[in-house]
């Protein structure tokens, strides 16, 4: 319809509607009283922003389980014991309860000799998978079934390390708006030298795990055996598929200081909404992108991985330097070779804890990469890192802004990582980086600590 | 933009449009609409910004859309979560080798399935238990099964009624006294909403890799577990494949969330 014609039909409607509605025209007849919608709209804001927090709590307990996990990696005790409740408890293994603060901190200091930290050759892993998280209806407590893979040992003493295995039935708390941890229960399976694995363990090796001189403030409150005996960690939960346990609560009417009184008021209360629903809705986009590219890196998908990254995002894995930019990271990937027979690359990523920032537009992850690798015959080793990369949110779609890959360690297989540890892996020969490696540091023996994006969540410290 | 807007000279009048208005039409736009304002903000015209056009009453209709999307965005982020939920207890229930359980977590449709390996198809919740309790989720005396999940990428489905879920487990298996083994890879499943409850509808199990712990995989792998010798399957394995040495891509469900294609190496 070209402009002449349209506003012809305008006028007309125009003529239409004054000669159809005289008295309007003249006085308009009062605005429709909205204050009932009004009412209906604050109410319905405040009962799905009193839901959306329940995924945030949700979420919060899965980084914090995650957070404890990373700390006790590096035996920061300190940082540990500040996740805990005042009136929290720690047991580990058959060890015994450790109440507050004080004696969890006294407890936690004697399995690295007395103080915090890990010294040279000491590896502590302490991996956190698989949560079963439920949130009591009130929101102010919860529980959660995890699983730990333990990988730990001195350098040069031993059988090459120790694998070890459990389940968590952990207790959390919120006070002051803030998780804490209230009860930690490591069940522990089993606790194996390298050399022989859990199969060929006996009941005293698990039991040495969490051993301590430090007397306990209460006796082991479940007792139970290790495997080879048959024992599972009870459960705090029902079968979900026949439980009616919801993760969102029925929403409680708001509090009246607080209700929405004008349709300004509520623009406002529902851009706050927004944002909060799209920051929560980050935190599983962005671990869906960050699995998606473990998933690709497993069978060298060069195209596919290149292509999660921004025009001008940067990849730094291991001692290989920085590449920048998508085409550069591409070029990288094609280094890899495409999978053939024989070869194994499995890029395992684990324990996200994910930070999205406050305008919703970028993020943070710390996540674990386990690598397996194989060559048909003749190889097969066992790698560790840590990641610490940002995503941001261009037009609308979550891509890697920088990957940055730590190299914890790499073993033989045959040997362990308390046997063999591969120096820090170098620039690929004839393919110079475009910035040399960022952060300079030696992997395990040595005790370096990948750099935190976040703060202490309990502390904010 | 609306022409009345255009005509008022704001600050969003490119040149172009000026210029493909007649001067004659310019005065006429903006005088329909000033006389139209109130009428015209009952127009279904979703694209109206104009604060002199737009009123509370159509101010808070906008805004009762905007509730009513941001409440399924909402129940996308629970159903997100009640899925994690539902797959990390069925790890839990193989590894303490609860087979009914395990069972229990599977849609009650007859099309739901459970396939392990290359053991087949296994239709319906009262076949799944009985492979479960056959061997996928039973302990021998001795036997162990940790089953650690990790790695999701969930997608759920845009009516909420459906999701499908890639996942991958590393898992400690063997028997005590004899050798362990590790054994890897990756889930494919379906979850379906029954009454407001998630449950697993397909759930597919692929072996990447198998072997022995005192041996390594590379020196020892073993190939993929076939159909059980007292349980033939509903149905053969959907895809037949081999394990490390071999090399094989299971599908994925989604595609690339950048460039929205397909990824293989068969493509």
């Amino acid at each position: 319809m070209n402009h002449p014609t349209r506003y012809a039909s305008l006028l007309g409607a125009c003529a239409a509607l004054i000669l159809a509605c005289p008295a309007r025209a003249q006085a308009p007849a009062p605005a429709p009283d909205l204050s009932p919608r009004i009412a209906k709209a604050a109410a319905r804001i405040a009962g799905i922003s009193q839901q959306a927090d329940r995924i945030g709590d949700y979420n919060e307990l899965r980084n914090l389980q995650q957070i404890y996990g990373y700390y006790t990696d590096k035996a920061l005790w300190d940082q540990v014991v500040d996740l805990f409740a005042d009136d929290g408890s720690i047991e580990l293994g058959l060890n015994g309860v450790y109440a507050g603060k004080a004696n969890i901190r006294k407890y936690l200091y004697s399995l690295t000799g007395g103080k915090p930290g890990l010294g040279k050759g000491q590896l502590n892993n302490h991996f956190q998978l698989s949560p079963v998280i439920t949130i009591a209806s009130d929101g102010q407590s919860a529980k959660a079934r995890w699983r730990t893979m333990i990988q730990d040992g001195v350098y040069g003493a031993g059988s090459g390390g120790n694998w070890g295995a459990g389940t968590y039935e952990n207790e959390y708390v919120k006070q002051g708006g803030v998780w804490k941890l209230r009860t930690v229960h490591l069940y522990v399976k089993f606790y194996a030298p390298y050399e022989g694995g859990w199969t060929r363990a006996s009941e005293t090796d698990s039991l040495r795990y969490g051993k301590s001189s430090v007397k306990p403030t209460h006796p082991t409150t479940v007792a139970y055996h290790p495997y080879p005996a048959e024992f599972t960690a009870p459960f705090h939960y029902d079968n979900p598929a026949q439980s009616a346990y919801h993760l969102l609560p029925a929403p409680v009417a708001p509090p009246a200081a607080t209700a929405a009184k004008t349709v300004a008021d509520l623009e406002a209360q529902v851009r706050a909404l927004e944002l909060k629903l799209e920051r929560l809705k980050a935190t599983d986009e962005v671990e869906n992108l960050e699995n998606t590219y473990g998933f690709y890196a497993d069978k060298s998908m060069q195209d596919a991985i290149s292509a999660l990254f921004t025009d001008n995002a940067t990849l730094e894995i291991l001692g290989r330097g920085v590449f920048i930019g998508r085409d550069r990271i591409y070029e990288y990937m094609r280094r890899l070779g495409a999978p053939t027979f024989g070869t194994l690359f499995n890029h395992m990523q684990m324990q996200p804890v994910i930070d999205v920032a406050a305008d919703g537009n970028s993020a943070k992850i710390r996540s674990r990469l386990v690598v397996m690798y194989g060559l048909y015959e003749k190889a097969a080793q066992w790698g560790d890192g840590i990641y610490e990369n940002v995503y941001v949110k261009d037009n609308g779609v979550w891509k890697y802004q920088n990957l940055l890959g730590y190299q914890t360690f790499y073993t033989n297989y045959n040997e362990g990582w308390g046997k063999h540890s591969s120096a820090m892996f170098s620039p690929f020969p004839g393919y110079p980086p475009d910035l040399p490696q960022s952060v300079a540091y030696d992997p395990y023996p040595a005790p370096f600590i990948p750099p935190f994006h976040y703060v202490n969540p309990v502390t904010g410290k | 933009m609306l022409p009345g807007h255009a005509a008022a000279g704001g600050p969003n009048v490119t040149a172009g449009d000026t210029a493909r208005m007649k001067p004659s039409t310019h005065w006429l736009a903006s005088l329909v609409a000033a006389l139209l304002a109130p009428a015209l903000a009952h127009a279904s015209d979703p694209v109206v910004t104009d604060s002199r056009v737009i009123n509370e009453d159509r101010r808070l209709a906008i805004l009762e859309t905007k509730l009513a999307a941001l409440q399924l965005q909402l129940a996308a982020l629970e159903d997100t979560k009640s899925i994690e939920r539902l797959q990390q207890a069925y790890g839990y229930y193989v590894s303490a080798g609860n087979a009914h359980e395990a069972a229990a977590l599977f849609s009650e449709e007859p099309g739901a399935s459970l396939e392990y390996a290359q053991s087949g198809v296994f239709l319906g919740r009262r076949r799944i238990e009985q492979f479960l309790a056959a061997g996928g989720a039973s302990l021998r005396p001795g036997e162990i099964r940790e089953t650690p999940v990790y790695q999701g990428v969930v997608h759920v489905a845009a009516d909420g009624r459906t999701a499908k879920g890639r996942w991958r487990s590393l898992v400690m298996g063997g028997v005590h006294g004899e050798d362990g083994r590790w054994t890897e890879g990756p889930y494919e499943n379906e979850y379906v909403k029954e009454n407001g409850v998630w449950r697993i509808r397909t759930l597919h199990w692929y072996t990447t890799v198998s072997g022995s712990y005192a041996q390594g995989w590379h020196k020892l792998a073993y190939p993929v577990q076939g159909p059980l010798a007292n349980l033939p399957p509903d149905r053969p394995p959907t895809q037949v494949y081999q394990s490390f040495p071999n090399f094989f891509l299971p599908p994925y469900h989604y595609f690339n969330p950048i460039t929205g294609k397909p990824v293989g190496w068969d493509y």
